[in-house]
């Protein structure tokens, strides 16, 4: 495990550098100037030169990506052109709301996609598991931005029951709490279908095999036999998919940081690159691409726990 | 050790507890917040230096924090008036005499607010180490004198009116702590080293808002509200939304939406429409073929059916505009030269030897009501044989589009549409078309010696008449270059909630600090 655990590591180490290089690249291909979006047209062109020059844009691309590179490795994402703050105290401020967004969306929608995916495949066949997945489908088919603007129009400007805006009070959970009930249900509906049919279809895989045929066999019971041995080896693969979820649920959070006016990364990659403030952007890619590689090295690592045949397929 | 034993069903129960204690939280938070006014910012802040003031926010927020000699009076007419002085006047053409209220003081223990404050604030504008964008709002400043600690006057080099329209009244009028300031190493962003407002800023919590609080110190009348929240929410539906579901008390709503809102009023809200002063025009590049030629240039004139195009953009929210200039300033004309009129599009074209019509691209920004004006346009100038590809782009590459410095694109460019925003002075609409600026901001690459030395006489130009004057001569010479064609000064919809009367210049900008709770 140990071993396995190291190359996983080093892996991440190189799959980060090189998403970061890409991604870094193709911000560096956005057309448009950004010495005249962020100074504006009152500024002369003595100014504008002066800004390229203290951002680093009069160097070639690779010298670009090098200097950030460079000055990552010693915690200094460099300064935020607008507001002339350090870029990390800017992407960290903004990071927390976002990750509380995603565990929060996750988890619910875990909580009820797991046991709702288990009880379809034990139910295989009847009326109810043909309702699971028609609803499980229809919500996977659900763009989470559509979700996010209809429940607030229903839940907030009808019924009046959440907030329109915002993340609530600082150092009030139950209000942050109350201002995540509804971003939550925009980002996590489409994971519950997703998780419920991914379940499911894990758990047809494994009734299926011959150690549970077994313990058919020696009468014990059923449900015993379903969430004690059939759920145990199903669970794998959502394992890593909840790692993947976690990185994926990041762009779905854009959309949620938006509409529900939330703050975030996902916002402020999204104002960032309008502003063409590109030192906030490859810090903010920086940090949610680590992430990312994060969440995915931790679901491999708990699958090849759950399960040592993993472990020797890296 | 004890441990918490808690069995399913009272899990159950106490989830379903929390769960209907929302029910009733809305009404919590609204009793608790008739003291908070929140009000909506279409960005965040970056900075509230006024050197180095970046956007709009910034302006909105420095008014509440920092004194300044004079404002903008709240209503539908366009004039100044005293901020916080006990005297203001201009005794001649280059000499303004000013004395500060009395009972002025800084925050942070940096003592008074005086006259050598003031000297520092604007003598800052125009230091050539500052270098500020906005020291063009105080050219014409040659130096302030202090008389004593609460007096001085301001010397200009010469007569210059948009210093009471631009420089004094808004963010560069705004008086900063020469001793804060200095200790700070000579200027700041988003902390303030000293503040002297009706308002205080108590916090800036970056994507989530800013907390302004009633200054207890404040000598004249107090703020209305004991804390103001301004709420960056980039977005204009969500905005809108946020009215409806009474989260906010005051926003601007996409120009599409008023005549909805007009019609259907929100819940608990109403809709007041401003007229704008920005100016949204269609240009033509005089450099790039085939508009290069007078006549193609003059057929798009006779082709474009404003109100038509207007129509389909801001489904009749939106006037047709005249020039640059909007109604109720300076230099505002009566009509255009110009008219939609087909067959006369024609006759210019077959004069270009282009009867059998030509391709091209108009560029715009992705907002949706310059996306349906170029549609319209776009058919418009199909029934006269033109086809035109339509460019978006988001605002990055947009803005870069017709800047020299900035790539080749400014060659390929051909017509555009762009709104430029306006204070209220004609000079700041007028700045952005002299030659000095083809290949910066003017991309129809027009060049006209005579607007460019009318731009600078008018600037200076004290006779009102004879300023109005010069401002309409430079928009006829605009327009019968054939490089324009004046769309709409747009509509300002804002979103006032009942609760509260708003205080808004003629354009609908927030004077934050003189809203009140509705009697």
């Amino acid at each position: 495990m140990l071993s396995y655990g190291l190359r996983r590591v080093g892996l991440a180490a190189v799959i980060t550098a090189v998403a970061l290089a890409l991604l870094i690249s193709m911000i560096q291909l956005i057309p448009g100037d950004p010495a005249a979006v962020l100074l504006g047209p009152l500024a002369s062109p003595e100014m504008r030169e002066t800004f390229r020059v203290q951002m680093g844009l009069d160097q070639p691309t690779l010298v670009q990506i090098i200097r950030f590179f460079g000055r990552a490795l010693t915690g200094d994402l460099g300064t935020d052109v607008l507001t002339n703050r350090p870029v990390l105290l800017t992407v960290m401020e903004q990071f927390p709301f976002t990750l509380t967004l995603i565990v929060a969306s996750l988890g619910w929608s875990a909580l009820i996609g797991i046991p709702l995916g288990a009880w379809s495949a034990i139910r295989r066949g009847s009326w109810a598991d043909s309702l699971v997945g028609i609803l499980s489908v229809g919500s996977i088919a659900l763009p989470s931005f559509v979700v996010a603007v209809y429940s607030l129009l229903f839940f907030s400007v009808t019924l009046g029951w959440f907030p329109t805006i915002g993340a609530g009070e600082p150092g009030r959970p139950l209000d942050q709490l109350y201002h995540l009930v509804l971003p939550s249900l925009a980002v996590g509906l489409g994971w519950v279908g997703y998780l419920a049919r991914m379940v499911r279809a894990s758990m047809l895989e494994v009734l299926g095999e011959n150690h549970i045929r077994m313990a058919r066999a020696f009468g014990l019971p059923e449900r015993f036999i379903t969430f004690r041995y059939a759920l145990k080896l199903a669970i794998i693969p959502t394992v890593v998919l909840l790692g993947v979820g976690m990185g994926h649920m990041i762009s779905s959070a854009v959309f949620a940081e938006i509409v529900f006016a939330r703050p975030g990364v996902g916002r402020l990659i999204f104002d960032s690159i309008a502003t063409r403030n590109y030192p906030v952007v490859m810090g903010a890619v920086m940090i949610t691409t680590i992430f990312y590689v994060f969440c995915t090295l931790c679901a491999d690592l708990v699958a090849a726990w759950l399960d040592p045949r993993v472990r020797a397929s890296l | 050790m004890s441990t918490l034993k808690v069995t399913r069903r009272e899990m159950l129960a106490a989830m379903a507890a929390a769960g209907l204690s929302t029910g009733f939280y809305p009404k919590a938070a609204l009793s608790e917040d008739r003291k908070v006014l929140r009000v909506r910012a279409y960005a965040d802040i970056q900075s509230l230096d006024p050197a180095y003031r970046k956007a709009a926010p910034d302006d909105d927020v420095m008014r509440n924090i920092f004194p300044g000699l004079a404002t903008m009076t709240p209503g539908d007419e366009w004039k100044w008036q005293p901020d916080t002085v006990s005297r203001l006047e201009q005794v001649d053409p280059t000499h303004i005499e000013f004395t500060l209220m009395d009972g002025l003081t800084w925050s942070d223990g940096y003592g008074p607010v005086t006259a050598e404050d003031v000297k520092y604030s604007f003598e800052r504008m125009i230091s050539p180490e500052v270098d500020s964008p906005y020291k063009g709002d105080w050219e014409a400043l040659d130096h302030v004198e202090v008389k004593d600690e609460k007096s001085g006057v301001i010397v200009l080099k010469g007569p210059f009116p948009p210093l009471w329209n631009v420089g004094l009244v808004f963010g560069s009028g705004r008086i900063i702590s020469k001793k804060a300031v200095e200790a700070a190493g000579g200027k700041f962003d988003t902390k303030p080293p000293a503040q002297c407002g009706r308002y205080l800023l108590k916090e800036w919590l970056p994507k989530q808002r800013v907390v302004l609080v009633r200054n207890p110190d404040w000598p004249g009348e107090p703020g209305a509200f004991e804390e103001i929240h301004v709420v960056p929410i980039e977005d204009e539906k969500t905005a809108e939304l946020g009215l409806e579901a009474g989260d906010l008390d005051y926003t601007w709503v996409s120009v599409s939406s008023i005549p909805r809102y007009t019609e259907n009023p929100p819940r608990n809200a109403s809709i007041v429409v401003k007229p704008s002063l920005a100016y949204v025009w269609l240009g033509m590049n005089q450099q790039a073929a085939p508009f290069d030629k007078l006549e193609v240039r003059r057929a798009v004139q006779h082709a474009i059916d404003v109100p038509a195009v207007l129509e389909a953009a801001y489904f009749g929210a939106a006037a047709p505009a005249t020039g640059l200039i909007a109604p109720g300033l300076i230099g505002h004309r009566e009509k255009t030269l110009f008219s939609y009129d087909p067959d006369k599009a024609r006759d210019f074209l077959k004069q270009a030897g282009m009867e059998a019509g030509f391709e091209c691209t108009i560029d715009v920004l992705n907002k949706a009501e310059r996306i349906s004006a170029a549609q319209a346009i776009q058919a418009n100038l199909a029934e006269i044989g033109i086809n035109v590809e339509i460019r978006q782009h988001d605002s990055g590459t947009f803005w870069s589009l017709g800047d020299e410095k900035s790539g080749d694109s400014w060659k390929t460019l051909q017509l555009i549409i762009s709104r430029f925003s306006m204070q209220p002075d004609p000079s700041f609409a007028t700045d952005w078309f002299t030659p000095e600026q083809i290949g910066v901001w003017n991309w129809e690459r027009w060049n006209s010696p005579e607007y460019g030395e009318l731009n600078s006489k008018a600037k200076l130009e004290t006779d009102p008449a004879k300023r109005h004057e010069m401002y309409v001569r430079m928009q006829d010479l605009m327009e019968e270059s054939g490089s324009y064609v004046f769309l709409t000064h747009e509509a300002v919809g804002v979103g006032q909630s009942n609760t509260i009367t708003p205080a808004l210049m003629p354009n609908g900008n927030p004077i934050f600090y003189e809203f009140k709770p509705a009697a």
